[in-house]
This record gives C-alpha cells, sequence and structure tokens, in this order.
C-alpha cells in the first residue's frame, strides 16, 4: 500500500474515534491558542515600542516673558527644518489654560481669549487675575526623526546645543534613556521570540504528544492486530502521524479563528481613552507560522507517540 | 518448523519456561496442553516473537529468535499467525476489512485481495455477513474471521491459544474441524488448550504438555492422563 493511501487511511480512520478525536483537537487548538496569545502581546508591545524607536523629543522653554511674536517665528522654522517629526507648541496663555483644564478637568468656565486654538476649548479654575503676570513660558515640544546614518546620542547631544542657543531659550530638556529603553525593549523582544518559540514548540510537544498517545489507547487494539499479521512499522505509523499531521493543522487554524476573535475583544476594551490602545492581529507570517509549527510538532509528536 | 533447544525464558521476575526442548516438524498438528499457568501463552508468545528466550536456540520457520531484531518482527509475523481466545478483531471494522487487513500489510492489490477474501469467507459460509461489523457478530462468528484472516495469507505455522475458550461446545467442534481441514493442506498447527473434548476431537494431533514452565512427557499408553498432571517437586514428576 502507498504512502499517500496509508496517509489517507490514517484521515479516513479518524471518523472511527470521534470523542478522542474531538479531545485531541481540542486540546492542540487551545495550546497553540495560549501561544498565539504570546505572540499577539509580543506583537503589540513590539508595535507600541517601534512607534517611538527612532524618535527624539525635546522640550522647549523660552524665558518667561520673551517677545510671543519672535518665538512664533522660531517655531514656524522649526516646523520646516529637516527630519522635524511632530511640533507642539504652547503660548503662556495656552499652558496656562492647559494647566486650568488639568487642575479642575469637570468644571467647566471660561478660558482665555486668545488662547491657541485646540488648547483653550474648556476650562475650569478661573486664573483670570494671572492675566498680565503669566509666570509660564513659552513652551514647544519638538519630536525629530534620528536620521538612519547617526548614532542616536551624539545626534541628540548636537540637537540639544542647537536648540539650546536658540534666541531666548531658558531650558531643554530631553530623555536619552528613552531611546536606550525602547532599543532595549526591541532587543528583548527578539531575543525572547527564539527561546519563546522553542518553549511554545516543547509545550505543544509535550500536550500534543500526550494527548496522541492517550488517543493511541482507543487504537491499541488496531495497532496491535496490525503487529500480529504482520505490518511494517511505518504501515502502522504512517496513518496516525497523518491522524497527528490533520490535529495539528486544524488545531491551528482553530486556534488562528479564536485568537482573531481574542484580538477583536482586546481592541474594543483597550482602544478607549485614556489607553487607546490599538490592539493589532498577528502579521501573514506569524499566523501562517503558528498553524505550521503546531503542524509539524503534532506530527512530530505522533510520530513519537506512535514509536512508543 | 518449530525448533527449541534448552530454552528458558523469564517473565516478571519468574522463569515462566524451563529448559523447554521442543520440535516440530512441517505439516503436525500439535497441542499444547497443561494447567492454568502452565507457560502454554508464554511459549505460544515465545513462537510468535512477542517474548525473547533469555537463553537457548530457538528457530521457527527459518527465523533464528535469538537475533530476532525489531525490523525482522514483520517477517516473522507473516510466516506465522496466531488466533486468540478473545479473537483479536476490530470490532468497528466489516468482516471483509478484518480479513484483508492481513493481506493489505503485505502489499497484495486491491484486485487479488477482493478475490481471496471472498474465497475465503465463501469457505467458512459467511458471505452474507461479509459487510456486517464485526461487533455486531456473535464470539463464533468473531473467532471464524479471526481464523478466516489466518487462513488468507496461506500461513506455514497457525499459533492458536485456546481458540475454543470463549465458544460452545458446537461451535468449538466446528472450528477444531477448520483447523484440521486447514492443517491437511500442509499448515503447521499449534494450539494450545485445556479442553479435553478438544483433543477428542483431533486424536491423530501430538500432545505436549506443560507444568510450570517445563515439558513433562506423557506417561506411555496413557495420552489423557497428561491433562491430570500434578505440580512437580524439586523438578521431577
Amino acid at each position: 500500500m502507498s504512502t499517500t493511501r496509508l496517509f489517507l487511511r490514517g484521515v479516513a480512520d479518524m471518523r472511527r474515534f470521534p470523542l478522542p478525536q474531538f479531545c485531541t483537537l481540542l486540546t492542540v487548538c487551545m495550546v497553540a491558542l495560549l501561544a498565539g496569545t504570546g505572540l499577539l502581546i509580543l506583537h503589540n508591545v513590539q508595535h507600541e515600542v517601534l512607534k517611538t524607536q527612532g524618535q527624539a523629543r525635546f522640550q522647549i522653554y523660552w524665558k518667561v516673558g520673551a517677545d510671543v511674536n519672535a518665538v512664533e517665528a522660531q517655531w514656524a522654522d522649526l516646523k520646516r527644518a529637516p527630519g522635524v517629526a511632530e511640533v507642539s507648541t504652547f503660548t503662556p496663555r495656552a499652558a496656562l489654560s492647559e494647566l486650568m483644564r488639568g487642575l479642575a478637568p469637570k468644571v467647566s468656565g471660561g478660558g482665555f481669549a486668545g488662547a491657541d486654538a485646540g488648547s483653550n476649548a474648556s476650562s475650569g479654575e478661573d486664573f483670570a487675575w494671572l492675566e498680565g503676570e503669566n509666570p509660564l513660558p513659552a513652551t514647544a515640544l519638538v519630536s525629530f526623526d534620528i536620521p538612519p546614518a547617526e548614532a542616536p546620542e551624539p545626534w541628540m547631544g548636537r540637537m540639544y546645543a542647537r536648540l539650546r542657543g536658540l534666541d531666548g531659550v531658558e531650558q531643554v530638556t530631553y530623555n536619552p534613556t528613552q531611546l536606550t529603553l525602547a532599543t532595549g525593549w526591541i532587543a528583548l523582544i527578539q531575543n525572547a521570540a527564539w527561546p519563546a518559540l522553542g518553549f511554545f514548540a516543547l509545550v505543544v510537544g509535550l500536550v500534543v504528544g500526550n494527548t496522541l498517545k492517550l488517543m493511541m489507547l482507543a487504537r491499541k487494539d488496531e495497532v496491535e492486530i496490525l503487529s500480529l499479521v504482520g505490518a511494517r512499522p511505518w504501515f502502522i505509523r504512517a496513518p496516525l502521524f497523518a491522524n497527528g499531521v490533520v490535529q495539528g493543522l486544524a488545531g491551528g487554524v482553530l486556534s488562528l479563528f479564536c485568537l482573531k476573535f481574542l484580538q477583536s475583544w482586546l481592541r474594543a476594551v483597550l482602544d478607549v481613552p485614556p489607553l487607546f490602545l490599538k490592539v493589532e492581529f498577528l502579521p501573514l507570517w506569524q499566523s501562517v507560522a503558528l498553524v505550521l509549527a503546531t503542524t509539524c510538532v503534532a506530527g512530530l509528536a505522533s510520530l513519537i507517540a506512535a514509536r512508543r | 518448523m518449530v525448533h527449541l533447544e534448552h530454552v528458558n525464558c523469564i517473565l516478571g521476575g519468574a522463569q515462566a519456561l524451563k529448559d523447554v526442548t521442543l520440535h516440530v516438524e512441517r505439516g503436525e498438528f500439535v497441542f499444547l496442553t497443561g494447567p492454568s499457568g502452565a507457560g502454554k501463552t508464554t511459549l505460544l508468545r515465545v513462537l510468535y516473537g512477542d517474548l525473547k528466550p533469555k537463553t537457548g536456540a530457538a528457530d521457527v520457520a527459518g527465523v533464528d529468535l535469538m537475533r530476532l531484531r525489531g525490523a525482522q518482527l514483520p517477517e516473522l509475523r507473516r510466516k506465522v499467525a496466531v488466533v486468540f481466545q478473545d479473537f483479536k478483531v476490530l470490532p468497528e471494522r466489516t468482516v471483509f476489512e478484518n480479513i484483508a487487513i492481513a493481506l493489505e500489510v503485505r502489499g497484495v492489490s486491491a484486485v487479488s485481495i477482493d478475490r481471496r477474501v471472498r474465497a475465503v469467507i465463501r469457505a467458512l459460509d459467511m458471505e452474507e455477513r461479509s459487510y456486517a461489523r464485526c461487533s455486531e457478530l456473535s464470539g463464533g462468528e468473531q473467532q471464524r474471521v479471526a481464523i478466516a484472516r489466518s487462513m488468507v495469507v496461506n500461513p506455514e505455522l497457525i499459533l492458536a491459544d485456546e481458540p475454543t475458550g470463549n465458544l460452545d461446545s458446537d461451535l468449538s467442534r466446528h472450528l477444531i474441524e477448520l483447523f484440521k481441514q486447514f492443517n491437511t493442506y500442509g499448515t503447521t498447527i499449534i494450539m494450545a488448550t485445556h479442553n479435553r473434548e478438544v483433543l477428542a476431537w483431533a486424536p491423530e494431533a501430538r500432545q505436549v504438555h506443560l507444568v510450570r514452565g517445563q515439558i513433562i512427557p506423557p506417561a506411555p499408553g496413557s495420552p489423557g492422563s497428561v491433562l491430570e498432571a500434578r505440580p512437580i517437586i524439586g523438578g521431577h514428576l
């Protein structure tokens, strides 16, 4: 009997033991789902970290009482500067308005006339008495894309010096550890991916192998009879191997559907203020890898179980 | 066909076979008799390669059992068919499939399988039950399926371990007639039994009596007396 026919027989024989097959499928699916959830978390953490990787963010404070027109001219220059990814600016009034809103977010009230659009929407406490003696400086939050050819920290040092040298600037702050942290996260994720994958393969192998071994108890008589009538090992193992492969494939695909459901639910739960976390589904290659890995491990585990 | 010389076998820490020497020629019909626990099943297990003797020399159908490796086991099992008391048929498969499986493992073509299986089913008068699941059959019918599975491959040797143990007297006699008929075609048969009736139905068969793992020679002129053997004290009768 050809190997193809043995495989087909193995698949056809699956209907003979519906309950053990169903239980095995459920186990494979749940283990793959568990691994898929791990991958989903890793992928989304990496995605979030990558969004800020390669960028440097500077907070620039001008002197109190600096000429607003001159400062606004500098902001316009900053926005046109090469490599600028994002600029958020605050006039002293806008900053005060933000402060008021932050101090009393639930109390409605007026703001300062003339504050920057978008930053004076609503305010709580009335700080009108501070008008004319506003102690807050003009500030800008500027994000730069670090040129790929540049080493991040020296580049940030140079940019710091340049911003610090602008007219009227009193202070510039930036956090070089943010970049280091992001790089560290990426390295951790990349380094953790392979061990995690290996661990997943081991867990799937053990669980699926033991489950298949249990399932084979239902086919013990068949294996014994085949052996008694002179079947060669491959004749006995090939259908069991096919059974394991189909279980792995079906379990892997089923786990993807479950994972999609989980991702949709997480997205609905987490994409709300103040989190705004958009949980993404696994990229195609990771989805395919999950199904393939489950299939391979299940096939291998069934071979080992059949050998025993 | 079977040549055992001073075979010793340990099973579960106890000596299951003790210095067993047995020669069975091609075409012989041999009964293995003895009380429960005498070693009949153990001896049969050695003969179909399920147990490896600890010491001695053992050759079955040209296969040296002392040097038998896993890969050679299918070769031995293709020469030696085994019939058990508990039938060992696949309940979820049909009569036809149960018999055909012995040919499928040998790579016989589908056409040939169909022809040979139908011939055996006809010989056993089970044509009407060809496509019935074995779980729907009576004990006697299941045993006939097991015998059919052995017959269909024309084995050199059939080992039967209490094949009538679960059958009534009429069915048992019918099965013994089947074995005898098969034996007339030249197939060697070794059957373990402790049923006196069975021995009487095949008086021409040689009887080998086992007690506590040892072959005991029958008392001269009293073939039936071997069933009454008493435990051995000090290794002697």
